[in-house]
């Protein structure tokens, strides 16, 4: 089977650091990846990367078998969709308007909006549940509200391929779990594959398919996300002790914080 | 009110100023000869230049706002009118005289001085991947001495009637007679505008941060460009023919987006009409305050806009903390 998403030996450098190397995975379709590892591990550079917002040194990112270098930065927006981390600065947006926005891709400057855009609209408004506040300012949103708008106008591009810089940092437990429960549901009922960067390591093993755990920008172990909780690399990873909890309602294997040295 | 009937406002109040400001002044209304020699020639003109200046100037503001996410980033505070005087400095002090397809060299003098402050404004940028709006505008800071004090040189270094005339050039001001230099100047201002206006999604996209444009899909770099080529040629052609006229790129369209919003498929109209009218209403007292002589226009932009200026620095920093 070919791969729907494959990154073949990327190599990432600024003019005296080396912030990726040796970064090779493939997806298949309706994948979900997590891209776990200490702060400064390059996880976020990893996204951007793909979204070709950080310039790749050397490698290949591949998408249906075409090197992502080859479309242009509209035609890459149709087929990858990208979630910031939540950043510092206030958006002054209506809601509505930016979600619209995300429809940016498919329009040109003189296009008007059109029965597949409202369709579009309509659905990651329906999807992410950002009905009651669509007529409110993004500065005026709480954390968890203001994630499902960035969801929300990201899904809004229709692209096969979403990333997601930490989606839960920031959330409290009940926004998290909502934001978690809101891109499995992307996954498997919508079948988009999903590419997320998490700090929430018993969330990444249990949700996920696949994991990718970096550590000083390089891969440190890679595969099926149930397999990860139980290899040594933990330790490694993060530089921490860890102690092993089964979850008493799920059964499965949580890993938690050892308070001894 | 919603952006439709605020943009609606403020094109009727645009009009209506546009409409009434030539009949201000010394001059009253009567029939004769004289009267309307200096109603279509000098008044008339006068304030259309005043338009079309303001407007160009402000939605160039505009535009530097949304790209570098800062409501003090001009061209003015980034020292791009700066580069521009000291072109058409040079162009004065070397007694150059040219045109190069109908365009005066005065004009295309000021437009490379331009372009040279905006490169290094955006080598400045660029870099640390990481520069803080703190720093653009220290930089912008130490751009403005320096052109200033190459233009004091050349002022030094020139005769009194050339050292005057770049004086006087330099305080900004509205004035002219006939309609040659608005035929001159309507050109740049419109394909400014028209760019601007063609590009209303990618500034709104560029406002909400570089990654969130790219990921939208906007050819950030490339939009980039042809913004500061086109906002160049549009303030190289003001500052040529009118002087630096201050602040009214940094007013104008802060005002247009508590007014309107920031969405620029209102607020581009806006800030152009708004920005029009308001060097119309500025450019009608600096010729009536203290008739019969005149202030030069850009003394009370100037005057407005520092405060103003101040005001903006001392709420971003109480935002800030």
């Amino acid at each position: 089977m070919t791969a729907f998403f494959a990154i073949d030996n990327l190599v990432v450098t600024t003019a005296n650091k080396t912030l990726l190397s040796d970064i090779s995975f493939a997806m298949t379709k309706g994948d979900y990846l997590c891209v776990i590892g200490p702060n400064g591990a390059g996880k976020s550079t990893l996204l951007k990367t793909i979204m070709s917002i950080v310039p790749l040194s050397s490698g290949s990112i591949k998408l249906n078998q075409t090197p992502l270098s080859q479309l242009k930065q509209k035609a890459l927006a149709q087929h990858i969709s990208y979630v910031p981390q939540a950043h510092g600065h206030a958006l002054f947006f209506n809601v509505n308007e930016f979600i619209k926005m995300g429809r940016y891709p498919y329009h040109s400057a003189l296009s008007d909006w059109s029965q597949n855009d409202q369709q579009a609209f309509d659905r990651a408004v329906e999807i992410t549940a950002s009905t009651p506040f669509l007529e409110r300012q993004i500065h005026t949103l709480s954390g968890g509200e203001i994630q499902r708008v960035m969801i929300a106008a990201a899904l809004c591009q229709q692209t096969p391929l979403l990333l997601l810089d930490e989606p839960t940092s920031f959330l409290d437990p009940h926004h998290q779990v909502e934001v978690h429960n809101l891109i499995r549901e992307l996954n498997q009922q919508h079948n988009i594959s999903v590419i997320e960067v998490s700090h929430d390591l018993n969330h990444a093993c249990q949700h996920s398919q696949h994991i990718l755990a970096l550590k000083q920008g390089k891969t440190l172990w890679y595969g099926n996300s149930t397999e990860f909780i139980n290899t040594q690399q933990l330790h490694q990873l993060y530089d921490q002790q860890f102690v092993f909890a089964t979850h008493p309602q799920t059964g499965a294997k949580v890993a938690l914080t050892s308070e001894f040295k | 009110m919603t952006a439709k009937s605020v943009l609606i406002t403020i094109t009727i109040i645009s009009l209506f100023t546009l409409g009434v400001s030539p009949y201000i002044g010394q001059i009253h209304f009567d029939n004769s000869e004289l009267y309307t020699q200096i109603l279509t020639q000098i008044r008339l003109p006068r304030v259309l230049l005043a338009f079309i200046v303001g407007a160009g100037l402000a939605v160039c503001g505009m535009v530097f706002q949304a790209m570098f996410h800062n409501p003090l980033a001009t061209p003015f505070t980034l020292g791009v009118a700066s580069g521009a005087s000291l072109g058409a400095a040079s162009y004065v002090f070397l007694g150059l005289s040219f045109s190069v397809l109908g365009i005066d060299g005065s004009s295309l003098a000021a437009f490379s001085g331009a372009l040279v402050a905006i490169s290094i404004v955006f080598a400045i940028s660029r870099f640390r991947s990481g520069f803080s709006p703190e720093t653009l505008l220290l930089s912008g800071v130490a751009i403005n001495f320096f052109f200033s004090s190459l233009i004091l040189f050349i002022q030094y270094l020139s005769n009194i009637s050339d050292s005057f005339r770049i004086i006087r050039w330099l305080m900004g001001s509205i004035n002219v007679v006939g309609y040659r230099d608005i035929v001159q100047l309507i050109p740049f201002v419109s394909v400014c505008i028209v760019t601007i206006l063609w590009l209303r999604r990618e500034l709104n996209l560029l406002m909400a941060g570089d990654d969130i444009a790219l990921s939208r899909g906007v050819a950030v770099k490339q939009v980039r460009y042809l913004l500061f080529f086109v906002t160049s040629l549009c303030v190289g052609a003001i500052v040529a023919l009118c002087g630096p006229i201050g602040f009214i790129g940094m007013m104008v369209p802060h005002i247009c987006r508590l007014l309107i919003g920031s969405d620029h498929r209102w607020l581009t109209p806006a800030t152009l009409l708004f920005g029009g009218s308001f060097l119309i209403v500025c450019d009608t007292l600096a010729r009536t305050i203290i008739a019969p002589a005149e202030i030069p226009v850009g003394v009370i932009t100037t005057l407005l806009g520092g405060p103003f200026f101040l005001w903006l620095l001392v709420k971003s920093r109480l935002n800030a903390a």
